[in-house]
């Protein structure tokens, strides 16, 4: 296959460029897989991106079977979200958690979950990139890798990282500020050390961009919060080029086609810059950032759901010209719910039909010296720079996390998408142009709206695991636990420790609040381990 | 005449906020007073809230099946302290079917995927004039 030809037989170059750089080609885009990186970070591979679609449902057996399912269809990596108590550190027994449970991704609470949830999943092959808590993915990777005699630093994939944004943007920790940042730090620390290979970093621009942002936006506050986030593992004394190269950006993509395929360009090269010239970054592969994206729900329409297919193969055609590594469809019933089987498949083979049949990956950045895009790509750079510049000269970030200034902020862009909706400036076909009566939006609709049911009987057998520990060892690991949160050693440790001996997710977040002064359970129904001890 | 007083909240751990803070802003717009509790609620909670508030409607927003256990909670309990407050509830992956079993149920108006937000506005200020909702 080292042929690279239309199929006239024109035969084609990997990239195209001036034929003699100039000073400014070098300075503004340089070539793929060089400096600012803004037409791609590596050098032409023609292998295209890793495809895989948003999984998780249910508990942790119904999840690995949708792994399976979807690997069997040709997925090259996995992509696992958690049930919303997941999200929020909550395990499924906690009263509030009730109806809700295994509904909107996967229930997982303790090693014994994850160990399911990666059952016959080769983890030397498959990249696992998670959107559940990362500390808690981090842990039980660690875990089930050792078991299964693969070392940890052979491991791939990502976790994210949301201290900024995750309270008011679906996935609240009930967390102070500084206790989240610290259980960032402390994962990409030890990811950096014990998982080099493995992102302990990845800046998710999506879900908060989902609060009706625009790309501006989105790629300025994702800004904010990776320097934050640098500044803050500089100051414990690492250098930029021990955990740098494992940063990874998870953008949005929404239907304003040019702009989305400008952002990722000017978002590389604000990354590369930034590393270079203000974080001091040596080894390129700290100022060279991959991007994955996850194209938007808030895109889609609840109305003739069929239409949001062709929204996700239009959003996988950007992202293939932007160059990308790897992507993720939100999928035709995302209105209602989280990925059914037939959409999981019309998701990939949306991804499957772009990659393989339209020659897409021929060619890289094939955007790249177009006056348009260029400009675009300028100005797109430009205003993401002011805004950063503009949130950072109102005060420390971390404090302006603390008064309230993002949540008013994204209350803002709530209200204002809300209105450009009604008022039509935002156009969706089937929603407020071109609809059609209810009784003729029926295709699809039948899957689009099959309900899954919470997950009662896991409430059950959380109580019987529960008794069933160690109750002896657990107290130990999590008194230990609550004196490593009050010095500076790095948390990930004693977590896996704790996480061996059967400790539950929602019981290690309690002892880390609790640890940091503030209540075990912020929903006030539940007491603490350690306070029945004393 | 004093303005309308709605309270708007989230249920459980559903914690979509686009359609509360959107329709908040809009009925403020329309000159209503808005008690937005955001979200975390449960029945008793908004309960609660809605009798310390003098709360002529209750809104609840939903991008979650959650409603379908809470909302039936939240009318027995407004039945059993014996309270006379309409609920509007509003959110995109409420289907036609369900949509017809919640106003059975007890629920004054339901928009589901689809509505318009004048249409909520309007059917606040009737269900407040004592008029059934359209």
């Amino acid at each position: 296959m080292s042929e690279n030809l239309t199929r006239s037989g024109i035969d084609l170059q990997p990239v195209y460029g001036p034929s003699a750089p100039s000073a400014d080609y070098q300075e503004q885009l340089g070539d793929p897989g060089e400096y600012p990186y803004t037409r791609g970070t590596r050098a032409y591979t023609g292998q295209g991106w890793i495809q895989r679609e948003l999984s998780g449902e249910g508990d942790a057996k119904r999840s690995n079977e949708q792994f399976k399912y979807l690997m069997d269809l040709g997925q090259t990596g996995l992509d696992v979200i958690g049930d919303s108590p997941t999200m929020s550190l909550m395990d499924p027994d906690h009263p509030l958690a009730r109806y809700t449970v295994g509904t909107q991704g996967v229930s997982l609470c303790s090693h014994e979950d994850y160990r399911q949830l990666l059952d016959g999943i080769p983890l030397d092959e498959m990249s696992v990139s998670s959107s559940s808590p990362s500390m808690f993915m981090v842990a039980s990777l660690y875990l089930v890798a050792k078991e299964r005699g693969i070392s940890p630093a052979a491991l791939r994939g990502s976790v994210i990282e949301w201290p900024f944004y995750s309270e008011n943007c679906s996935y609240a920790y009930k967390m102070p500020f500084d206790l989240h940042l610290r259980m960032s730090c402390d994962v990409i620390e030890f990811c950096s050390q014990e998982m080099p290979r493995f992102h302990g970093f990845l800046e998710d621009t999506y879900f908060f961009s989902e609060a009706g942002l625009n790309a501006v936006e989105e790629a300025a506050l994702g800004f904010v919060e990776i320097r934050h986030i640098v500044r803050t593992l500089l100051e414990r004394g690492l250098d930029i080029d021990s955990f740098a190269p494992r940063i990874a950006i998870l953008t949005n993509c929404s239907m304003d086609f040019y702009e989305e395929i400008a952002k990722i360009r000017a978002m590389r090269r604000i990354f590369a810059r930034m590393m270079k010239e203000e974080f001091g970054a040596k080894d390129p592969r700290s100022q060279a950032v991959n991007i994955a994206v996850h194209t938007s729900g808030l895109s889609l329409t609840t109305e003739q759901p069929a239409n949001n297919i062709v929204r996700g193969a239009v959003q996988t055609v950007a992202l293939g010209l932007a160059g990308v590594s790897a992507l993720e469809i939100s999928t035709f019933d995302e209105g209602y719910r989280t990925p059914s089987k037939e959409a999981h498949m019309v998701g990939l083979r949306t991804q499957q039909v772009v990659d393989i049949e339209t020659n897409i990956n021929s060619v890289q950045d094939p955007f790249g010296g177009s006056w348009f895009m260029e400009s675009l790509t300028d100005e797109v750079e430009e205003k993401v720079l002011a805004m950063v510049e503009d949130i950072e000269s109102k005060g420390d970030p971390a404090e302006l996390v603390s008064s309230g200034f993002f949540k008013q902020f994204f209350h803002g862009t709530m209200g204002r998408f809300h209105h450009q909706v009604h008022d039509g400036d935002v156009q969706k076909v089937g929603m407020n142009v071109h609809q059609v009566p209810a009784e003729q939006d029926t295709l699809l609709r039948d899957i689009s709206e099959e309900k899954i049911a919470p997950l009662f009987d896991r409430i059950e057998l959380l109580k019987a695991f529960r008794a069933g520990r160690d109750q002896e060892a657990l107290l130990a690991a999590f008194q230990r636990l609550h004196d490593v949160v009050q010095s500076d050693e790095n948390m990930v440790a004693t977590v896996i420790e704790c996480t061996e001996v059967g400790a539950t997710m929602g019981e290690i977040a309690g002892i880390l609040r609790q640890a940091w002064g503030t209540p075990y359970d912020p929903y006030g129904y539940l007491e603490s381990p350690l306070d029945g001890a004393r | 005449m004093s303005r309308i007083r709605v309270l708007v909240g989230v249920l459980g751990m559903d914690q979509h906020e686009l359609g509360a803070v959107g329709i908040s802003k809009m009925l403020r717009d329309q000159g209503m007073e808005v008690i937005y509790t955001g979200c975390f609620n449960t029945p008793k909670s908004i309960v609660a809230t809605a009798i310390e508030e003098d709360a002529d409607v209750i809104g609840i927003s939903s991008h979650s099946w959650e409603y379908l256990y809470y909302i039936p909670e939240l009318l027995d309990l407004l039945a059993e302290k014996d309270l006379d407050i309409p609920i509007v509830l509003g959110g995109s992956v409420i289907t036609d079917e369900d949509a017809a079993t919640m106003r059975a149920r007890g629920v004054a108006a339901v928009f589901g995927s689809g509505s318009v937000v004048t249409d909520m506005v309007d059917t606040v200020r009737s269900l407040v004039a004592g008029e059934p909702a359209s």
